[in-house]
């Protein structure tokens, strides 16, 4: 009972919620694998060792499907399908590689990079940071465009900082916001290209309704949101704003 | 540098602030702690935190930290840094001075909810072994001490019945006198994740709290009733059980005496509990006294959480019976998604409460009147123990004040600032001969001392933690003691310097010890703990990793009982001279006395106790928003910034506790729960003024503790 929050594991990411249900079989990269009804195709990928790419999605969370990166290909349905909205059906055969889902990823990451503090990208260690890496996007094939390497950090909350230059807008800290910690302080302001993480009314973290309980920390894929305690000498992005 | 330092290495440890006992990853780089992130494998806190347990950690490596032992002769002098060796040497030889010449019983030991279970054992182990008495009490006394006796007079067992995720069961939850969202953050979330797929919520609360109304959260009904009327109102709603017969006779047969039912049934089913002269009593709309029982009793899965809300009162102990009993009639015991469940404030209450820290039980609330659990005891310790219940922590500080009682061994706890009627707590110290602290800080307490021993912050030390669930969790060393000593070899030190030999290669021992000599702990050990990652108690050979749900075939002592609770008004009443109603709580960002939060950036959020009070209080009285105030009761009086607050209703003001300066116990009184002399911190007589004077008063807290000089 309680998988949601009893079957999570430290260091493993499901990808989306664990469930309590009748037993499902399917096979995954040809890995047969049981999970439980109700269950993604992208937590069966995880159990059968075989985890898909992902970015807006993680175990702690609902499945939010706005990524497009765990995309894979399921035997008898058409198109590629997000592994972490794809509700498990038994004897299904998916598949998380090929060359065609290779291409898709990278094209993906390479639009999310294009609007990335790009020296940032070699040492950094976040989960954004290995998903390129397992992908093998280091780079972009775009020009200068529009983007928000200059929009304002919010460093009011003592123990954490906002970079909107390097949030991807998965609005996890959003859903973590609402499904863990129950407080609803943050929201997407905006559509599209002008679409930003805004706590309360557009309020900074330290005058919103923030109660400083980490849960979006915890959740930002990206290091978009993180502890101050991890920058001993202090967050200078000057630099990398500018590159 | 743009991107976050890597962390080198992490620690599964389990969080020192409230009773949920959250796990968390401490994680370092060199010495040096960088984060805390929550564990997503631990158990009370399914990868979910708060501001405290997640941020304000840094208070273990302020520059406050007691750093050196050191002694002085008398507290108008100064302190004196000495080694170790000569502390502990000075404080053995004082107590047996005191000894000598004051009788055996003349000194007593303190242990607190800071503390692990191994160190709250030895605490109690020292002072029946190493003094000879069973002058032992620990801060539960002041918290749930009648939650121990309340609950083990119906039930049969003074602790939560359920496990946290329990509430995930729940149809309808019932508050009282509890405010998670601030006190217990990380179960609030997990309970508002219930509300939101559609449990139905009762507060009973004299102030409109965050539980009551906020994002997706809605009460149903809101009792929000005057301070020092609980029990009147529970009566009630249990009138409206009985008499609208929503009570549960199958279990009430099964699991129950029906004769004491019938009795019970006769006194709160009587007229006087009626909800139409209860609720102008208590200052609650009958009809939603009646609500709230009928939303209760129709569960089907109905569950209670409850605070110091209902245990702080002169009819503590039996505002928590009334709790009991509430459940047994209902039937809403023995399965998940019911039960009734204390919300501990400490992160170690529980294992304060059931390890024998107390001046007349041993560990599992065994009488240390009663010969067999002595002999247990003796067998293993070697030694006669005294047969005679001990002093309670009040007791302690009346007998100084006498003259009876000169010496005390205080681990982690600050009575002065946290224990009702400052100015009393404060003549006993001063008539003591030997005071000995260990603690992290200096405190309002160790103004009063004559030996400092360092204490180590939990991520220091090896230990385990007994949060409000039962469970047992891990609490792991992260970094060295800053002093170079852990608590637990303090006090093996200090119980060798008495000439009673110990001695413990590792804390795994000291929990060994604890499992063969407590029933309810008899299958715990450290590998077991790292091998499940926490237990539950009981845990022996009937349930060899816990149990969860307690109750669930039989109780305790079988059967349960129902306890009859008549209402006893409070002697602390209103007057012309004080016409207002004080209580006092906690706030999300600061915790308890504030020794650690204080000297973190949390200061931010709270950086000073304001009093809440309603508009109209406030004009009448000409005191605007900001203003400050000068709030008295018939024993002191002190001086806060008023906030005009909706939370509170007219008649009702409301502090916190969490500054030293604030001094909010120089005006809560000498009255206590009539069984456990649990202190009535939540409901105290006042008048508010607009203050003469101005207090010049430092904005950061750092500077006004008392620094060793």
């Amino acid at each position: 009972m309680w998988a949601e929050v009893r079957n999570l594991r430290e260091g493993i990411d499901l990808g989306t919620p664990p469930r309590d249900g009748a037993p499902v079989t399917l096979t995954v990269d040809g890995v047969e694998v049981t999970v439980a009804a109700r269950s993604s195709v992208m937590l069966a990928a995880a159990q059968a060792r075989r985890p898909v790419p992902k970015l807006c999605a993680t175990d702690m969370l609902e499945a939010f499907g706005s990524c497009r990166v765990c995309l894979v290909e399921i035997e008898g349905k058409r198109g590629f399908p997000a592994s972490c909205t794809t509700p498990v059906e038994p004897g299904m055969v998916v598949r998380t590689e090929s060359p065609h889902l290779h291409a898709l990823r990278k094209g993906v990451l390479e639009l999310y990079l294009s609007d990335f503090p790009v020296r940032e990208i070699p040492d950094g260690w976040s989960e954004f940071h290995e998903t390129l890496q397992r992908v093998g996007v280091t780079s972009h094939p775009y020009g200068a465009g529009r983007n928000h390497l200059h929009a304002p950090v919010d460093a009011s909350n003592p123990y954490f900082l906002f970079d909107p230059a390097k949030c991807i807008v998965c609005s996890r800290c959003v859903r973590a916001c609402e499904e863990v910690q129950g407080t609803f302080a943050l929201t997407v302001d905006g559509r599209g290209f002008e679409s930003k993480i805004a706590a309360s009314q557009d309020q900074s973290f330290m005058d919103s309704e923030c109660v400083s309980c980490g849960a979006c920390v915890q959740a930002c894929p990206s290091h978009a949101l993180v502890e101050k305690s991890l920058f001993p000498e202090g967050y200078d992005r000057a630099e990398s704003a500018e590159a | 540098m743009p991107n976050p330092q890597k962390p080198e290495h992490s620690v599964i440890t389990t969080c020192a602030y409230c009773g949920v006992g959250c796990g968390f990853k401490a994680e370092t780089v060199g010495d040096r702690i960088v984060r805390m992130t929550p564990w997503k494998e631990g158990k009370a806190n399914h990868g979910h935190s708060c501001i405290k347990g997640r941020f304000a950690f840094d208070y273990y490596n302020h520059p406050d930290r007691v750093r050196h032992p050191a002694i002085r002769q008398s507290i108008d002098e100064p302190w004196q840094e000495v080694s170790w060796d000569v502390a502990i040497a000075h404080a053995a030889a004082e107590l047996q001075r005191i000894q000598r010449v004051h009788g055996r019983a003349s000194v007593g030991g303190v242990s607190s909810s800071r503390c692990t279970n191994e160190e709250i054992w030895l605490m109690q182990k020292f002072v029946r072994a190493g003094l000879g008495n069973n002058n032992i009490d620990n801060c539960a006394r002041i918290c749930h001490s009648p939650t121990q006796f309340g609950l083990t007079s119906t039930l049969g067992a003074g602790a939560a019945s359920q496990h946290f995720d329990s509430v995930l069961q729940a149809d309808v939850i019932l508050i009282v006198g509890a405010n998670p969202t601030e006190g217990h953050p990380v179960f609030a979330s997990l309970m508002k994740r219930r509300l939101r797929q559609g449990a139905q919520l009762i507060v009973v609360d004299p102030r409109r709290t965050e539980s009551v109304e906020s994002a997706h959260v809605k009460a149903a009904v809101h009792l929000p009733l005057r301070p020092g009327t609980n029990v009147a109102l529970l009566d009630a709603l249990a009138h409206v059980v009985v008499r609208e017969q929503l009570y549960d006779e199958a279990f009430i047969r099964a699991r129950c005496y029906w004769p004491e039912f019938e009795q019970w049934m006769a006194l709160v089913g009587s007229d006087r509990y009626d909800p139409d002269v209860i609720g102008p009593e208590v200052g609650v709309e009958p009809d939603a006294i009646r609500a709230a029982a009928r939303l209760y009793a129709r569960g089907p899965n109905s569950a209670i959480y409850y605070g110091l809300g209902v245990t702080e009162h002169s009819q503590g102990s039996t505002g928590v019976m009334c709790l009991g009993n509430l459940a047994l009639a209902c039937g809403m015991l023995g399965r998940e998604g019911v039960g009734v469940n204390p919300l501990r404030g400490q992160g170690n209450v529980q294992g304060g409460s059931c390890l024998g820290s107390w001046p007349h039980v041993f560990s599992g609330y065994r009488f240390v009147t009663d010969p067999d659990t002595r002999n247990t005891f003796e067998a293993e310790w070697g030694l006669r123990l005294d047969d005679e219940p001990g002093l309670r922590l009040p007791n302690m500080f009346d007998a100084a004040v006498a003259g009876t009682f000169k010496g005390m061994y205080i681990m982690g706890e600050d009575p002065v600032q946290s224990d009702p009627n400052q100015q009393h707590t404060i003549a006993a110290f001063r008539q003591m001969e030997c005071v000995i602290v260990q603690d992290i800080f200096h405190t309002e307490t160790t103004k009063y001392a004559h030996v400092l021993l360092p204490g180590s912050s939990s991520l220091e030390k090896e230990g385990t933690f007994t949060n409000a669930e039962r469970r047992v969790s891990r609490v792991r060393k992260v970094i060295e003691p800053l002093a170079g000593l852990a608590d637990w070899e303090v006090t093996v030190k200090m119980m060798n310097a008495m000439g009673y030999a110990v001695h413990y290669d590792h804390p795994s021992q000291i929990l060994d010890e604890i499992a063969r000599l407590s029933p309810a702990y008899r299958g715990m050990s450290y590998d077991l703990i790292d091998r499940v990652g926490s237990v539950q108690w009981p845990c022996d050979a009937h349930a060899p990793e816990g149990t969860e749900v307690l109750h669930v075939t039989t109780f305790p002592r079988g059967r349960a009982n129902f306890m009859l609770t008549q209402f006893v008004p409070t002697a602390e009443r209103t007057t012309d001279r004080f016409p207002l109603l004080l209580t006092t709580g906690r706030i999300l960002s600061q915790y308890n006395v504030g020794t650690q939060t204080r000297r973190t950036a949390n200061v931010q959020w709270h950086g000073e106790d304001v009093l809440e009070i309603c508009t109209d209080d406030a004009e009448l009285r000409g005191v605007k928003d900001g203003d400050w105030i000068t709030l008295s009761s018939r024993v002191g009086a002190i001086t806060l910034r008023a906030r005009i607050s909706p939370r509170v209703h007219a008649g009702l003001v409301y502090t916190t506790f969490h500054w030293a300066e604030s001094k909010a116990n120089a005006i809560t009184t000498e009255l206590s729960d009539w069984a456990t002399n649990c202190p009535e911190y939540k409901v105290t007589a006042v008048e508010v003024v607009r203050a003469a004077v101005v207090p010049a008063r430092s904005a950061t807290a750092a500077q006004t503790v008392g620094a060793p000089s």
